[in-house]
């Protein structure tokens, strides 16, 4: 039970597609930061 | 399949003569009439209130006129209410009638009877509005701001659909607290925690808009009170309604959480990790509502800038649940053999429907969610605010997001409940659904987000506003929203086919009502993320904090309050 961890239990792909969200996020902020700095 | 045969024939009797089903794998018969009345009138709703969809969009491309003196804010009013409140709340409670008595056991005699007392109410409510909207004595819209002024019957219609709700709601929630006293000391089924979490959620915040109603907009559409306060309807009307879009997608995540990923074969990432997400939810969906009223005069700005930060704590319940997705799919994927960081992709029941709708409504709240962070960013809001923006983004986040979840999880529930198949045929057509779905909205929304950005207004029928010249830049974009809208409603066309099969037509048979288990070496869950008296305090005392003074501002220096007006 303590070394239930198998060679396939690998969440890297999770890891890397959550950094994803996170960056579009911020991008998709960013973009319209930007508009509103120049517009207002 | 014997197996799943004889585990549903395991019925026990309680001393009431009430049967009880254990750990059974099937809704009861008689809840599933009940879920089933809750999801045809949804179904009905769709089909109507998609009609006024296309409507607008023709009117709106400027190539189209209404016939018959329709008006364009009946129709955007029907659309509206047909399906931001009729086919979201009886999807959601025939769903969630559904879902307890398929975890939590068959309601008991009594628990039914209230569960039809509260369709009946709402049924009644909300042909008594649809009268009003019909004869066009309420063309004020789905959010009924004042001081538009509609026919009495109208509130009084809205306030029994959310009467019937609540009364709906207390019947899942008393089968719940039932199981609860059965079974003393253990951890509830994820699916029938999550009901009373959102139904929770759905009281607390309806007693805002309850207010709103009873105490202003009722006595004064009677004529009993001549002047009300807009500002402070307009504060009620949105401390109810950010928590009733967290309403619609709390369901949605409850199939992802709990049903995918049976779908695609794995398990539950984590169930203590979905509880805390739901309770997060809970927290963070009402005392933000003031992020509605970014612009509005009368609030005072720390208030906003509170509940902005407030608004903001949703990432963290939205982030675990993109991480315990990505997880389930990833732990699966390599499971079947996947190499490679993201090989698991490949993996996925790409062809069945079940998981495909819900997985486009998944990747559909990505630029929803980012949106939604703009909108809702206090100076930024002014960019967007009242825009056709808007209407794009809630587009992708509930008709998008959260109805392509439902027609997933309709696909496989209908027939379930009438005790027929989803066919390999009707799976391949609900595919091309969800598909025509996408391809309609991203045009539409698409072209909606870009409009916006340019300030074309939303709740606004075709107009050239005197031959300005910012005004033609948004035409091209509302032709482009007609070629998507259009395509939606076709999608709409598929959808309503497919549910007639399976209420009507399908092959008899056994579908499966898909409940996923948690992973083996996840840790047992809290009992603190049950016990309701901590969070339920905790929801209390941020409401308290967001509203007391914002609200003791707006009573104190009220003005002398408007009249009712009717423009329509
Ligand atoms: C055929 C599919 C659809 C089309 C073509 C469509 C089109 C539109 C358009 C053009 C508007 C904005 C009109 C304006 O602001 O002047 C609108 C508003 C709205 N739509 Fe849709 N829509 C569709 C489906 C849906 C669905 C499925 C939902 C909800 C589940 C929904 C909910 C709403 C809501 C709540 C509004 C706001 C109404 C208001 O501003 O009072 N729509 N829709
Ligand atoms: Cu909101």
């Amino acid at each position: 039970m303590a070394n239930h961890k198998k060679s396939d239990e690998n969440l890297k792909g999770t890891l890397y597609a959550t950094f994803g969200l996170g960056i579009f996020i911020i991008i998709v902020w960013a973009l319209c930061f930007n508009l509103f700095i120049d517009r207002f | 399949m014997t197996a799943v045969i004889t585990k549903d024939k395991k019925v026990t009797h309680n001393n009431k003569g009430n049967s009880k089903v254990i750990s059974s794998t099937k809704v009861d018969r008689k809840d599933a009439k009940l879920a089933l009345a809750h999801i045809m009138v949804a179904f009905i709703a769709l089909f109507v209130g998609g009609l006024c969809g296309l409507l607008q969009v023709l009117v709106r491309s400027g190539q189209f006129k209404l016939p018959f003196g329709i008006g364009y804010y009946q129709v955007l009013t029907v659309h509206g209410v047909l399906l931001g409140l009729i086919l979201t709340t009886y999807f959601i409670l025939g769903f969630q009638t559904a879902a307890v008595s398929r975890t939590a056991g068959a309601l008991s005699n009594k628990q039914r009877k209230t569960g039809w007392v509260g369709f009946w109410i709402m049924t009644i409510g909300m042909l008594a509005a649809a009268t009003m909207v019909l004869l066009n004595e309420a063309s004020v819209l789905y959010t009924f701001y004042a001081p538009l002024q509609a026919h009495w019957i109208y509130y009084l219609g809205l306030t029994l659909v959310v009467v019937g709700s609540w009364i709906v709601g207390l019947a899942q929630s008393l089968r719940y607290i039932q199981w609860r006293k059965e079974n003393k000391g253990q951890t509830s089924p994820l699916l029938s925690f999550m009901v009373v979490v959102n139904n929770l959620m759905w009281f607390v915040a309806t007693l805002g808009v309850a207010a709103e109603v009873l105490f202003q907009l009722l006595p004064w559409s009677l004529g009993f009170i001549e002047r009300i306060d807009v500002l402070l309807t307009r504060t009620l009307f949105w401390y109810f309604g950010h928590a009733l879009v967290y309403f619609w997608l709390l369901p949605a995540y409850m199939v992802w959480y709990a049903i995918v990923p049976k779908i695609v074969g794995g398990k539950i990432f984590s169930d203590a990790l979905a509880r805390l997400s739901f309770m997060l939810f809970l927290l963070f969906s009402i005392p933000v509502g003031v992020h509605h009223q970014l612009t509005e005069p009368g609030i005072d700005g720390f208030w906003k800038f509170v509940q902005v930060v407030l608004t903001f704590f949703v990432v963290i319940p939205s982030l675990l649940t993109a991480f315990s997705m990505f997880a389930t799919f990833e732990l699966r994927g390599r499971e079947l053999g996947a190499k490679g960081v993201f090989g698991w992709f490949k993996n996925l029941p790409w062809n069945d429907v079940r998981f495909l709708l819900p997985f486009i409504g998944m990747v559909a709240f990505i630029p929803g969610g980012a949106g939604g962070l703009v909108n809702a960013s206090y100076q930024m809001n002014q960019l967007i605010h009242n825009t056709i923006w808007v209407t794009g983004h809630f587009h992708l986040t509930v008709a998008t997001t959260v109805v392509l979840t439902f027609f997933g999880t309709a696909y496989w529930l209908i027939p379930h409940l009438t005790g027929r198949k989803l066919t390999k045929k009707m799976n391949n057509l609900g595919i091309v659904s969800g598909i025509l779905w996408s391809v309609g909205m991203v045009i539409m929304s698409g072209a909606m987000h870009i409009a916006g950005l340019f300030g074309a207004p939303r709740r606004s029928e075709y107009s050239t506003y005197g031959g300005s010249e910012q005004a033609t830049e948004w035409i091209s974009y509302q032709v482009a929203q007609a070629v998507g809208g259009t395509i939606l409603f076709i999608a709409i066309l598929f959808i309503i086919g497919i549910v007639v099969n399976l209420l009507w037509f399908a092959p008899k048979g056994e579908e499966e009502f898909p409940i996923a288990e948690v992973a083996e070496g996840a840790e047992k869950t809290p009992a603190l993320l049950e016990n309701f008296k901590v969070w339920g305090v905790i929801l209390v005392a941020l409401i308290l904090i967001a509203y007391t003074i914002p609200l003791i501002d707006i009573v104190q220096n009220s003005p002398l309050g408007s009249k009712g007006y009717k423009f329509w």
